[in-house]
């Protein structure tokens, strides 16, 4: 036994240096829309970009489950978050100060996208009554909310036409769980979809697209609302000043799969909040 | 003791028919679909497995990156496991009977009894919430990380050791408490002098043995955000990476072998030390020091934020989180989306336990035989090779036995979600393939311990080995089979409340779904529909074992056995 409390205090020793006080350090933390060890590889160059504009240290927090974010930027526990539109109006009515500062061109006008199997026979959102289906996050707004809605919108209730419904939990596994056949249909985020078959981690010749939402605000970077002033400034500089002709900056815009950060707002996201409130997954 | 047979119903007179149609109503009610195994589909997925498992992710990169998940596993072990026995003390004192306190006493006033009811009704409250479920919520309540998964088993565990602890301190010998009482003590002193010197042994025993059931505990809770190594096979088997979760498998089988080994040798040093002779009090001195050094280590490690979680801050915020829960959705719309679901929940606990029931009984019978077969052998003085493939067959089986438990149902879930697809007969294999591991150890301890004199009688009269197995093994030991079979279940119907957050059926899903939501009001709700399952199968169960202890020939020697004993322990645990 003595032996073992030794070892754990050697443990310690090692974790020792890994500790950092709160206060000369941000803390990022992303929701989980994608697998936290690849979400941790799209940020390492951000985080270090960041952190010279700033003058702090970066911290990134992975995070497996997106409540869980929004109720970390309301305890203070998180500075800076990668919120989906719907995490962060979940966000903003917990807080009533989480404010949104940048986002990419193009979540100003974002889509998710319906796939089945190529094999399929379905050729609308229509022939998918009895099918099973996948969302991605309960949480997510292109991998569930905004499907819904649309879903909804066309005359299809999920949670009476579908034989099932699962929640994959992000938009790579829901993307593999049709490329394997097991849902018959599925949706997901444009944008990871594209990575996806770049990467060739999709097989493009199993899956295809059957149908594309129409366009809505989605992801954002978002701070506490009682950080500096000064440093929400800086942050939102740093973002902009992002430039894809300059050979050190492409690297990182590449790696969040856009060519430029723009300014945004709260107001952006009222679409979104009524959209939630007509799916049901809010209330007033 | 027996009741005359005809005042039963036909139903119940027939319980080898009742249970079959049970099994079968339970087979439906979770899609069960045993053809879904055997699929070009589902073969395909098998033979990915079987490929991709092997040669198992051993970079060092990966290894380094699965060091810190794992200590931090057993971190929150520890100090989950310390805070419910610092929870689970007051309340057993109080949930115990009052006349084990004060023995002398004819009478005992109200506010006593409403304390011990106010004790029992907490405990309960605790234990019937599965630990993930409290994480869920902790994980909002504290924020991500380690906090979450600690309070999370130290509040799920105190109900169980709460339990177990008043059930230890009412069945020691009275004499001591009587001797102190008759001489003017408080309850407290009697308590503190009569009572707990006595029980030390014995709390610290069925303690240090929940402990290995917290590590696997914490394993899965980082499945939600609450630390250790789930999120990373979570991951994996998410993504794929069959090599990776080959190699998180084997590193947490190590880690529970490991810690199931020491535990073990910890415990029988501490069962020799008895009363209060200076030898014994060093040696219980020596391992609440260490654990203490351990709990330190741990919190260091975890840099566990106590200060922050005892501060005003916290309490509002757990306040604010609890009163927001007020009052619960009872909504018909809402009750009547989540019936569904109840069925499905019941359903995969029976099936589940069904099929563990099986399997582990095949598995048991390899082990036991070795087992019997290898003292048959002695006695006759044969030589090791004429019994060698036996014991193969044996240790075979063992490690199956061994691996099956190791891996959570969750885990489990996650695999099977990917060969039967998704929803509850997934849940179902999956709470199968873990419960078969547990089952199958107590059922093959229970068939070493049967008495041998009608096994040998049996084969003196030249009976075949499987003729032995039924008539003179099985009838032995049927009501104890079928004892831990039951208990299995209650804790079986815990964890298929919570498959569902893997996708694996049940009221997991709804689950998640309102917590991802904040509607607070149908968690609670959710939560209620829970407790209210599991007490009900907790009193449905309970009635049963003793149904059958009444009608078999197995007699209890003594309350002692039911909860210290290896095999009865592991029994409520597992």
């Amino acid at each position: 036994m003595k032996r073992w409390s030794s070892i754990l205090l050697a443990a310690m020793g090692i974790a020792a240096p890994l500790v950092a006080s709160a206060e000369d350090t941000l803390r990022v933390s992303a929701i989980p829309d994608e697998s936290p060890t690849e979400l941790q590889r799209k940020f390492a160059p951000l985080a270090a970009y960041l952190g010279k504009a700033i003058g702090m240290k970066v911290s990134f927090v992975p995070v497996s489950d997106y409540a869980a974010t929004v109720e970390g930027l309301a305890a203070k526990k998180l500075d800076l978050v990668w919120y989906g539109g719907f995490t962060f109006v979940q966000a903003r009515r917990r807080t009533g100060t989480a404010n949104p500062i940048v986002q990419r061109e193009e979540d100003a006008k974002f889509h998710s996208k319906f796939i089945v199997a190529e094999s399929s026979k379905a050729k609308s959102l229509d022939d998918l009554k009895g099918a099973n289906f996948a969302f991605g996050s309960v949480s997510s707004t292109s991998g569930h909310l905004m499907p819904r809605y649309f879903l909804l919108k066309s005359g299809i209730d999920p949670d009476k036409d579908f034989a099932k419904v699962a929640f994959s939990g992000a938009h790579d596994v829901t993307a593999k769980w049709v490329e394997a056949g097991k849902v018959d249909a599925g949706v997901l985020n444009e944008s990871v979809l594209q990575k996806l078959i770049d990467e060739k981690k999709i097989d493009h010749a199993k899956v295809r697209v059957l149908w594309t939402t129409p366009p809505y605000f989605d992801y954002n970077w978002t701070v506490r609302g009682d950080l500096d002033p000064k440093l929400v400034e800086k942050l939102k500089k740093a973002f902009l000043a992002l430039d894809y002709s300059n050979p050190e900056h492409k690297p990182i815009l590449d790696l969040q799969r856009t060519h430029k950060f723009i300014p945004t707002s709260p107001e952006n996201y009222k679409s979104i909040e009524e959209a939630a409130k007509s799916a049901g997954l809010i209330k007033d | 003791m027996s009741s005359p047979r005809s005042a039963r119903p036909w139903l119940l007179r027939w319980p080898g028919l009742l249970l079959a149609m049970v099994v079968g109503l339970s087979y439906r009610g979770s899609e069960g679909d045993f053809s879904a195994l055997f699929t070009p589909g589902a073969r395909k997925t098998l033979a990915d497995f079987a490929r991709g498992f092997w040669p198992p992710a051993h970079s060092p990169e990966f290894l380094s990156l699965m060091l810190r998940p794992l200590l931090e596993t057993v971190a929150i072990a520890v100090l989950g496991i310390s805070l419910a026995v610092v929870l689970a003390l007051p309340l057993s004192v109080l949930a115990t009977s009052p006349f084990t306190l004060s023995p002398l006493a004819n009478r005992v006033g109200p506010a006593r009894r409403l304390a011990q009811g106010a004790a029992r009704l907490v405990l309960n409250l605790m234990r019937s919430i599965p630990e993930l479920i409290w994480a869920l919520i902790f994980v909002r309540v504290v924020g991500l990380g380690p906090a979450a998964g600690v309070l999370a088993i130290g509040i799920g565990y105190a109900g169980v050791l709460g339990k177990v602890f008043a059930e230890i301190f009412e069945s020691l010998p009275k004499y001591p408490a009587e001797g102190l009482a008759a001489v003017g003590a408080s309850p407290l002193k009697t308590f503190i002098f009569g009572v707990l010197p006595e029980s030390m042994p014995l709390l610290g025993s069925y303690t240090l043995y929940r402990f290995d059931c917290a590590i696997r505990a914490s394993a899965i809770l980082g499945l939600v955000g609450a630390g250790g190594l789930g999120l990373q096979l979570e991951l994996s088997l998410k993504m794929f990476g069959y090599d990776e979760v080959a190699a998180l498998v084997i590193a947490l089988f190590l880690l529970v072998a490991s810690v199931d080994l020491a535990s073990g040798l910890v415990r029988r040093k501490l069962q020799q030390s008895s009363g209060l002779l200076r030898r014994s009090l060093a040696i219980r001195l020596a391992g609440v020091g260490s654990w203490l050094v351990a709990c330190l280590a741990a919190g260091v490690f975890l840099r566990f934020p106590i200060s922050e979680l005892l501060s005003l801050e916290a309490a509002k915020s757990i306040g604010t989180f609890a009163s927001a829960m007020f009052p619960p959705d009872l909504s018909p719309t809402f009750l009547a989306s989540i019936g569904p679901a109840i069925v499905e929940t019941l359903s995969i606990s029976v099936l589940g336990t069904a099929i563990a029931a099986m399997l582990g009984m095949g598995l048991a019978y390899f082990v036991a035989a070795g087992h019997r077969r290898g003292e048959e052998a002695q006695r006759r003085g044969r030589g090791p090779t004429s019994r060698l493939w036996v014991n193969a067959a044996s240790w075979v089986a063992r490690a199956v036995l061994n691996l099956f438990r190791t891996l959570p149902e969750l885990l489990w879930a996650l695999l099977f979600i990917f060969v039967v697809g998704l929803g509850p007969f997934a849940g179902a294999l999956a709470l199968g393939m873990h419960t078969a591991g547990v089952l199958g150890r107590l059922y093959s301890e229970v068939l070493e311990e049967v008495p041998s004199g009608p096994s040998l009688a049996l084969r003196g009269s030249g009976a075949t080995s499987s003729g032995v197995a039924i008539f003179a093994v099985f009838p032995q030991a049927f009501p104890q089979l079928i004892a831990y079979t039951l208990y299995r279940w209650e804790v079986n119907i815990r964890a298929s409340a919570i498959l569902g957050v893997v996708g694996a059926g049940g009221l997991g899903k709804a689950l998640l779904i309102s917590l991802s939501l904040f509607q607070h009001h149908r968690t609670l709700t959710l939560i209620g529909v829970v407790v209210t399952i599991v007490a009900g199968v907790d009193l449905l169960s309970g009635w049963l074992r003793r149904r059958v202890q009444e009608s078999g020939t197995h007699t209890e020697d003594g309350r002692a056995g039911e909860w210290a004993g290896p095999p009865a322990a592991s029994a409520t645990a597992w």
